[in-house]
Parts: structure tokens; C-alpha cells; sequence
């Protein structure tokens, strides 16, 4: 999933033939005064960062002089909303709100099918709006393949009561607003609200859009324009994060190798399995043990790889352990895991007789693996334990080594 | 007997040229299992380790019979493959291609349903049936008795590494498998827990089932439903990994794409809550699996 900046997401949905309030964006207080003059009127100042419910974290805000909106773009500018630090403020005219829609579009992974959501209500967060009037919201499903027909977006808001004018224009717009959808393989497109102007016009006036990174090579216009990997953390990368996601697209036909820095712990995770990371760094925690990271590496990677994940991790601060398992591999080469793991141990002048290291790597070539372990020194186990109970021995050599473990 | 793969299955692999389908092909066959014919376009007429090759499925089909078609296409690709397996009237169609389109998925899955057809994937390493030495994907490279031998006890697993490790875990109990199977790891695959447990139920080969599971979707509350309602019966023995990505902020994936908990939902302890009770088997520890089994089972 990669989510887009509002600023993008509204530019998607304007070219549809949606209507979105005025806006642009902002990098500094001089600019948010400029644009403030430009826009003549009241202005809607929002942090431009990839998380939702910004509204609730006093992310947005509203000027009525270019002073203010100088001002309020400062202080967003200093703030950090959900570990996101603020970079860009989206300056947008405030529109006259007459009455407030919701309508999203996602994918039901029960159903298998684009589900759209629609409200007579809106502008708080659908969780809220589910609560307080379910009997106005509706979902409803669409054919993947016939995609959605006119009438059948009409047959959504006709459904909550919508009547006249009003019906033939939100039919137009949630047409449109599905095309999008379809287009840029969306994950999400949430307007919320959806405005019905004073002056009687519809309004996508908050757009959130993720899209499907596994589409991405059909979308070149998006290209170094949405937020990669956002579902792989809960923050922006960190310096050793994103040194890990080089190593891995150094070789992107080769096997997997991500990295995710966890706050503290010292037992360098060099784990690999989609299911099998999970499992071990489980199998840790309950011996006592504390991995200083995730990761998981997988998919016959390269010893180069396997190498450069290997330093990675054996570099965060405060790491005095490594404990290097995966489940018994059906295709991934356990001697080249074993060629990087004891290059990597070689290069940074790791001494496996000091520092405790455990291996357990069973699987294709194990053979030569289990030889390129031993020559290094290092513990290392094949299929003779489990990886539970290699987790606990990587903990137990932890406390023999160190003393306050 | 055995689900979805056995030595009635007759297998076509489309992309069969290519670097990994080839080396795939090669243990395969040397598991002894049938690989009819391979699909590249283009590459009609050659062959792959003596498997012959056609340009087009229909092709095959006028050539073989075939009710079993193996994708290891490019993920740009797949939609295409699958839906000429489908229009060819193939009512299986295992995949194994990682980071297929969403939507290509939602499509044809689609059409797959429309069509009475069974699909497995996107993203699973493979379904193997030992006692019936049959198998598709890469599940068990070549050295497959390591982890897989014949016997009564069926596997699921998104994961394709701990399909291997869950079956090597029943082994280590004394037991053996019946049809282990890779569900794959994405967030939308054709065949959730719920619909092999209805083929374990009713395949009389197997006497009980052990999953492992992750963090993220419905599949276990799913399954919990399905086993108090009545619909699975026999002995069923759940591990759920990654408790750890409770105390992590919501809505990141760890592991495969289809592991994240968002909104409150898909928490590994909901999940061995439901699943308790049930009445299923929960593993704490994955290597109480073995322990679980045998009493199960004695």
C-alpha cells in the first residue's frame, strides 16, 4: 500500500471532473501570506503528511488574515503529527459548507469486491458515523469486471433519500470518484466530508487515496509521487531503515531482506520467513530475550544480500548478540545465508567465541551451511532443534555472556 | 486420498520456461508427479525437462487432458494466465506468483466464482499430497521428505516456509500429511481456512488438521464460526504467531502483506480467544503442537 499526500490525491480527483476547493501548498510562512492574498478569503491550513485523522491531532487549522495564516503555518510546521514531522503545509480556500456527505471506496477482503460507503452524514470519522447513524449509511458492492454503472450509483443515494438536483449530482461525482478508484488501483478513496456547498454545488472537500504498490509499474504519473512502504511502519524510516531498503532493491530479483528498528534491545533479529519472523521473534520475548529489531529475509536472497542485512543489524547501537533462524527453507539456499552472515561477522571484527551468536538454518544446502558455521566458530543447528527452542538458547547464551542479562 | 492435489490431477504449467518455473518443474517431476504440458507463448514445440510446451492453453488442452493449471507468471501477467485457464475450463488453478495486482486478483477471482472453479494463491509456495505423491509449486524444494511424509494429518498456513516447518513439526510427532497446503500471503487468495477445512472434513484420509496462523484478516475467527456451527469435527490444532506486533502502533504490516492489524481487528490474542472457545486446540508455544497432536490422536 502507498499512500498519497492530500495535495496529489486532490489533484487525481480534480482532474476527474470532481470539484475540490482551491488549494496549494505551502513550505514556509512567506509563502502561506502569498497564497493567503491570492486566495482572498478565509483559509483551511492542513499538515501534509501521510496519516489520517489529522483534524484530531491539531494538525488542521483555519486563518482569517495572512498574519494568522503566517502564524498557524509556523507552528504546523513545527509539529510532528503521529511521528510524521511537517514538512509541507496544504493551504486550501474554506468553502461554505451547507450540508456534510461521506463516501469511501475500498476493497472488501471478506467479499472479495470494491465496496462503496456512502452517508447522509459526515465530516467525523466513519468508526463515529457507523455508531451514531447506522441507518444512514449504505454499502454496496461492485461487479470487478462491469465496474459501476450510472444508475447503480444512483441506486446508492437515492437508497439514503436523496432526491432532485442533488441526486443527479452526487450520482456524477461518485461515478467519477469510482473511476479514480479503478484507474490508479486505489486501496482507499475516502472524501470525507463531501460537501453540499451554500451556493448548492457537490465538493470532495478531504480526499484521502492509498493505492496498490504492486500496481505501480501502471502507473508512471505517480512515479517518486506517493508514500512507498507506509504500511511498513508506524513512523518515517529511520537512517539504518532506509540503508536496509537500499541493500534490499540492490537486487530486486533476488530474494526479500526487510529491516524495521525496534526502540531498544540488544539481540541482533536476523530472521527470515514471512511466518517464520513472527514466530521466532515471539519465541524470544517469551525466553526473556529483547530483539533489538525485526526483520525477515526470504526468497533464495542473495549472500550479498543476506550480507548487507547482516551489517545493517549488527550496527544499530547497543546490539551485543545475534540470532540468526528461519523455518526449514523449501527454496531459499541456507550456505549462502551463511556465506553473508559470517562475512558480515568477519568484516566488523565480531568474534563469535566473545560475542554470542546462534544459528539455526535448515533447508536447501545445509551441508555446505553447516561447514561455513563451523569454520567461522559459530553455534550453529540444523534441523536437530526447533526454532522455539533455538530462541531459548540464543536467551540462555545472552545471560552465560553477560552478567546484568 | 488427499484435497485438491491428487494422482487424478493433471498439471499444467503456464510460464513453464522460465528460470524458477523450470527448476520447479524439474523436482516436481521427480516427485513423481504428473506435469502434462507448460504454456510459453512464443515457445511452442520446445520442451521443459521432456515436459512439451505450447504457445497458447488451448493448444495443451487439444493436445492433453489437463484439470490442473500452475501459474509462475510475472505478476503484470497473471490476470492473463488465469483467466485462459479459466476460459479453458480448468477448475483448478494454483499461483504462485507474489505481488499480483489487487485488482487483477479481485477479478479474477471474479470470474473464478462464476465459474465453479477453485483457485489457490496468489503468493503460496505450494500444496503437496505425499501419499499420493503429488505436488505443485516449490513446497519442499528437493529434498521433500525432510519435512512432508505420507500420512493423516492436513496443514495450512499463509506462510510458505511454515507450511514446511508445520509439517516437519507432525512428523516429529509421528505423524505424517495428508495434503499440506500454502493458502499464500497476500491480503485476497482464493481459498481461505474455512473452505480446505470443508475438504478436510470431508476427506476421509484425514483425521485431524494443524494451522498457523498471523496476525491480520478474519481466517481464524472465520474458522471458529465454522467449527462451532458444526462443519469441521475432527481434532483441529492452532498455532497464532506474532503477539509481539500487539504493542506496535496499528495498521503495520509485519511478514506478509496480509498481516496487519487495523481498526482493532485481527489481533493474535482475539484470535486464540475465539479460537479457545471453539474448543479448538491452541498451541502456546508452537512446539506444544506436537504434544496437542498426539493426544489428539492417540
Amino acid at each position: 500500500m502507498a499512500r498519497l499526500l492530500e495535495n496529489l490525491s486532490k489533484e487525481l480527483v480534480k482532474e476527474s471532473g470532481v470539484s475540490v476547493p482551491r488549494f496549494a501548498v505551502a513550505k514556509n510562512k512567506e509563502e502561506a501570506e502569498q497564497l493567503f492574498t491570492e486566495f482572498d478569503g478565509e483559509v483551511v491550513l492542513k499538515a501534509l503528511v501521510p496519516v489520517g485523522k489529522r483534524g484530531k491531532a491539531g494538525a488542521v487549522k483555519f486563518a482569517a488574515t495572512a498574519q494568522e495564516a503566517g502564524e498557524q503555518v509556523s507552528e504546523l510546521l513545527g509539529m510532528t503529527v503521529r511521528n510524521y514531522p511537517v514538512e509541507e503545509v496544504l493551504v486550501e480556500e474554506k468553502i461554505d459548507i451547507a450540508r456534510e456527505l461521506y463516501l469511501s471506496i475500498t476493497i472488501d477482503k471478506v467479499v472479495k469486491q470494491p465496496v462503496i460507503i456512502a452517508c447522509t452524514e459526515g465530516g467525523i470519522d466513519i468508526e463515529e458515523i457507523n455508531q451514531k447513524y447506522p441507518e444512514k449509511v449504505l454499502a454496496y458492492h461492485v461487479d470487478p469486471i462491469r465496474g459501476l454503472e450510472s444508475y447503480q450509483a444512483k441506486e446508492i443515494w437515492s437508497g439514503l433519500g436523496v432526491k432532485g438536483k442533488e441526486l443527479q449530482m452526487l450520482t456524477g461525482v461518485t461515478s467519477r470518484l469510482y473511476k479514480v478508484f479503478d484507474k490508479f488501483d486505489a486501496y482507499l478513496l475516502e472524501i470525507n466530508p463531501l460537501v453540499i456547498t451554500e451556493s448548492g454545488n457537490v465538493m470532495a472537500a478531504a480526499v484521502v487515496m492509498a493505492v496498490d504498490d504492486s500496481a505501480l509499474y501502471r502507473h508512471p504519473s505517480l512515479s517518486g509521487r506517493v508514500q512507498m512502504g507506509t504500511e511498513r511502519a508506524w513512523r518515517p524510516l529511520t537512517e539504518l531503515e532506509k540503508q536496509m531498503v537500499a541493500v534490499n532493491e540492490s537486487e530486486p530479483y533476488r530474494g526479500t531482506a526487510r529491516y524495521t528498528e525496534m526502540d531498544g534491545g540488544d539481540i541482533g533479529f536476523m530472521c527470515g520467513g514471512g511466518g517464520g519472523s513472527l514466530l521466532l521473534f515471539d519465541a524470544l520475548v517469551n525466553a526473556g530475550g529483547s530483539p533489538a529489531n525485526y526483520s525477515e529475509f526470504g526468497g533464495n536472497p542473495s549472500a550479498e544480500k543476506v550480507y548487507g542485512l547482516t551489517k545493517g543489524i549488527l550496527s544499530k547501537p547497543g546490539v551485543r548478540g545475534l540470532f540468526v533462524a528461519q523455518n526449514i527453507t523449501n527454496n531459499t539456499q541456507v550456505d549462502l545465508v551463511a556465506l553473508g552472515v559470517t562475512r558480515a561477522l568477519r568484516e566488523m571484527n565480531i568474534d563469535p567465541q566473545k560475542f554470542p551468536v546462534v544459528v539455526r538454518e535448515a533447508g536447501v544446502n545445509e551441508t555446505e551451511a553447516r561447514e561455513i558455521f563451523a569454520k567461522a566458530g559459530v553455534e550453529y543447528y540444523g534441523d536437530e532443534i526447533t526454532m522455539t527452542q533455538a530462541a531459548r538458547r540464543m536467551v540462555e547464551k545472552m545471560k552465560k555472556t553477560y552478567a546484568d542479562y | 486420498m488427499a484435497i485438491l492435489i491428487d494422482r487424478n490431477s493433471k498439471i499444467l504449467i503456464q510460464g513453464i520456461t522460465g528460470r524458477e518455473a523450470s527448476m520447479v518443474t524439474k523436482h516436481t517431476l521427480d516427485y513423481g508427479s504428473p506435469v502434462i504440458a507448460g504454456v510459453t507463448p512464443g515457445k511452442g514445440g520446445t520442451d521443459v525437462h521432456g515436459v512439451p510446451v505450447y504457445d497458447t492453453v488451448k493448444e495443451a488442452m487439444n493436445n492433453h487432458e489437463i484439470n490442473t493449471a500452475v501459474v509462475y507468471v510475472p505478476p503484470a501477467f497473471v490476470y492473463d494466465a488465469v483467466v485462459e485457464a479459466l476460459d479453458n475450463n480448468i477448475k483448478f488453478v494454483f499461483i504462485a506468483t507474489e505481488n499480483v495486482p489487487q485488482k487483477d486478483v479481485i477479478k479474477f477471482l471474479y470470474l473464478a466464482k462464476q465459474k465453479g472453479a477453485r483457485v489457490v494463491g496468489p503468493n503460496s509456495v505450494g500444496i503437496i499430497s505425499p501419499g499420493e505423491r503429488v505436488k505443485v509449486g516449490a513446497i519442499g524444494g528437493d529434498n521433500v521428505e525432510r519435512c512432508f511424509i505420507s500420512g493423516h494429518v492436513g496443514v495450512i498456513s499463509r506462510s510458505g516456509g511454515m507450511t514446511a516447518e508445520t509439517s516437519w513439526m507432525v512428523k516429529r510427532a509421528g505423524y505424517g500429511i495428508s495434503t499440506s497446503v500454502s493458502i499464500g500471503g497476500d491480503p485476497l487468495i482464493g481459498s481461505p481456512p474455512v473452505d480446505l477445512l470443508k475438504l478436510f472434513e470431508a476427506d476421509p484420509d484425514t483425521h485431524a488438521v494443524v494451522t498457523f496462523s498471523e496476525p491480520g484478516t478474519t481466517f481464524e475467527e472465520d474458522m471458529a464460526d465454522f467449527v462451532k456451527a458444526g462443519g469441521f469435527t475432527k481434532p483441529l490444532i492452532s498455532f497464532v504467531a506474532g503477539q509481539f506486533t500487539e504493542n506496535l502502533p496499528e495498521g503495520t504490516v509485519f511478514g506478509h502483506a496480509g498481516a496487519i492489524i487495523s481498526g482493532g481487528a485481527g489481533k493474535p490474542s482475539q484470535k486464540v480467544k475465539r479460537l479457545k472457545e471453539a474448543g479448538m486446540l491452541v498451541a502456546d508455544e508452537f512446539d506444544d503442537i506436537i504434544t496437542l497432536l498426539q493426544k489428539a490422536l492417540s
